[in-house]
């Protein structure tokens, strides 16, 4: 299962032979460090990349095979990005990775804690002509905080699907895929 | 179906104004949308504006328009179109969020918290996770415990004996039965080394690991220890990279990434390369030493002040911005058993399957190198060396086996000390230059990805000769105070 570990000299990053994902269409998880994006990418594709509870743990982009439905997708895992003007070098990665892709869905997954510090990294992506799934994870954690989230009326006002999750128990994963499937090509 | 969204992202009239210049004089398809390119040339995003002026004729013109939105600014236009973003995010969210009362108010992670960040609990707090974490789990249990059974229960009783009478009954020829068994042969020396003293060593750091990174204790840690970084030129930030290098140097030095500017980049790289030994070296060290508490204490303090003098000197020297800290700090969570095996899990394959072959390659070319005569020539050419730091002439052999991986020069000090060929002086000094000794093969190729080679080979360059001088150095200053 742990193909990228495989390959000399590479550590960080996961790299599912580049044949086997030839012509799939592409889900590229983005958005802040330490929100979940890993997680999900684990969840997706049944693979393992390193999760851990501190900003930065990925600094490579890492790609696997997720099936949704009948279909395959290549799923992509990203360091963590603040914005789409990138000040360190894994931000770079994350929007040179935009720049030169063509995904059928981004997902942005976002710390639903933290939505005033998430959100304008998805008017920037919604303003990029991305096709946009805003995913609102540890929803449980918001909750604790007392925070009540109006999913239906963030998903009006952004024009975009939007997701509630909790990815570390699972919650989420499905609704997610449903939303990918049903929206093919989110581009309106 | 965004567009309605889009429509209520006005930053500002001139702003505005510029981007829709900008927007149509892009004649070329990009994979994000033409006002998104405009705003990055407008906010001076290097990478885009490269991007722009290869595709498009109208390049200068474009600069212009820039040039001329700029100047009508007070504050940089980057911050003028961040703000107003705000702006639109906090109105969006006023409706869709309503804040309630906290219904779980977790004391216990709250108090934890407040005792990490402030010096005075954070301290002793840090040196607690050392001792249990470190010393007492990595060291004694994961070097001394698993390393003895496995070494000399497992290894020395009945592999190694095994192999060597096997090969000798079935393999005529002495020098093939040499590259197979014997001392330096790929399963008594290779295999040896990698399965019975590094894997039960970076087995236990990478466990101990794991947890202390889920629970979310090093972002703390990297506030507590941010005034110290800052006088070596990092910020807290590079906390990470660095403990992260007591795993692995080579995992490490790619993450340091994560650091903002290029200065940070590279001093956190050269630290990485000179004083963090890696867990396999810092294991077999911890082992070697840990009888000797004054000898450990040396050895210790020796490398900190190395890594605050060096860290020190060249954040004078080098030019560039001073570092601002900025992270984020999550939650204190409780690891998952699960999260924390199976990272375990791949790190230690992924460590496992790149030492192994070098391992091997090593116990090759030593073969080798004896067989030609070149390993004892080598040898003798190392020994004036060895001599100038105080060192017994065998003790080459370690440093010998230091250029293919840290910790397989650390490995060969562990033998030489089994055989109580080294004072605790000669132990102490030799440690650290060992410590100090080039990075292995595997930091050294990724210094060169990350760093390029021209800072790679400098890098290496300094350490060199730099990590026998400080040998020098420390073997005088024992012999000064009269041995320990």
């Amino acid at each position: 299962m742990l193909k990228k570990m495989r390959k000399g000299g590479k550590c960080c990053g996961s790299d599912t032979d580049p044949l086997e994902l030839h012509g799939l269409k592409k889900i590229v998880l983005v958005g802040n460090p330490n929100v979940g994006k890993s997680v999900l990418f684990n969840r997706l594709t049944g693979a393992y990349v390193t999760v851990s509870n501190y900003p930065g743990t990925t600094v490579e982009v890492s790609r696997g095979k997720g099936k949704i439905g009948d279909k395959y997708f290549e799923v992509v895992d990203t360091p963590g990005m603040y914005s789409l003007l990138p000040i360190t070098e894994e931000e770079a990665v994350s929007r040179r990775l935009l720049l030169n892709e063509h995904p059928e869905a981004v997902v942005h997954v976002v710390d639903a804690k933290n939505l005033p510090r998430m959100l304008p990294l998805t008017l920037q992506l919604i303003e990029a002509g991305l096709p946009v799934v805003l995913v609102l994870n540890m929803m449980d954690e918001a909750k604790k905080l007392g925070l009540d989230v109006n999913v239906s009326s963030l998903q009006k006002r952004l024009g975009v699907p939007v997701v509630s999750a909790v990815f570390i128990k699972g919650e989420g994963v499905e609704q997610l895929k449903r939303v990918i499937k049903e929206n093919g090509k989110l581009v309106s | 179906m965004a567009s309605l969204l889009v429509n209520e992202m006005n930053y500002n009239p001139d702003i505005q104004a510029a981007v829709q210049k900008i927007e149509s004089s892009l004649k070329h398809t990009y994979k994000l949308s033409t006002r998104t390119i405009a705003l990055l040339l407008l906010q001076g995003d290097k990478e885009i504006h490269q991007l722009v002026q290869e595709k498009e004729n109208s390049y200068a013109g474009i600069q212009k328009v820039i040039q001329e939105t700029s100047v009508a600014f007070e504050q940089p236009i980057n911050y003028v179109i961040t703000l107003k973003r705000q702006e639109l995010t906090n109105s969006l969210l006023a409706d869709a969020v309503k804040e309630g009362k906290v219904t779980d108010n977790n004391r216990f992670s709250e108090i934890l918290n407040k005792l990490t960040i402030n010096p005075f609990t954070g301290i002793p707090i840090l040196l607690l996770v050392l001792y249990y974490g470190l010393y007492q789990f990595v060291g004694v249990f994961g070097a001394g415990t698993l390393v003895d059974f496995l070494e000399a229960d497992v290894f020395e009783i009945y592999i190694n004996p095994l192999v060597n009478v096997w090969t000798a009954r079935y393999i005529p020829w002495p020098v093939v039965q040499d590259l197979i068994a014997n001392d330096y042969g790929i399963i008594t020396l290779g295999i040896r080394y990698a399965i019975a003293i590094i894997l039960p060593i970076v087995g236990t750091f990478f466990i101990a690991f794991s947890i202390i990174e889920d629970s979310g204790y090093l972002p703390r840690l990297a506030l507590l220890v941010d005034r110290v970084f800052k006088a070596i030129g990092l910020n807290g930030r590079a906390v990470i990279p660095m403990t992260l290098g007591f795993g692995c140097d080579t995992m490490a030095t790619m993450v340091t990434r994560t650091l903002e500017t290029k200065r940070e980049r590279i001093i956190a790289t050269l630290l990485l390369a000179l004083a963090i030994p890696c867990s396999a070296q810092l294991g077999v060290i911890l082992a070697l030493l840990s009888g000797k508490p004054l000898a450990l204490a040396a050895w210790v303090s020796f490398l900190t002040l190395v890594f605050l003098f060096i860290g020190f000197l060249t954040a004078k020297l080098m030019p560039g911005d001073k570092p601002i800290f900025y992270m984020e700090v999550p939650p204190l969570r409780m690891p998952t058993i699960a999260n924390v095996v199976s990272k375990t899990y791949t790190r230690m394959q992924w460590y496992f399957l790149e030492i192994l072959p070098i391992f091997i390659l090593a116990s090759v070319l030593i073969w080798a190198g004896r067989l030609t005569g070149l390993f004892d020539l080598v040898v003798k050419a190392l020994e004036p060396v060895m001599n100038l730091i105080g060192l017994p002439a065998e003790a080459a052999v370690a440093f010998l086996f230091g250029f293919f991986r840290r910790d397989y020069g650390a490995a060969g000090l562990y033998d030489l000390q089994q055989n109580g060929a080294l004072s605790t002086e000669q132990l102490v000094v030799a440690a650290a230059t060992l410590t100090l000794f080039v990075p292995c093969i595997a930091q050294f190729s990724m210094m060169l990805k990350e760093r390029g080679l021209k800072t790679a080979l400098a890098i290496a360059g300094f350490i060199f000769p730099f990590a026998f001088l400080a040998g020098y150095v420390l073997n005088l200053l024992l012999k000064m105070i009269g041995g320990i």
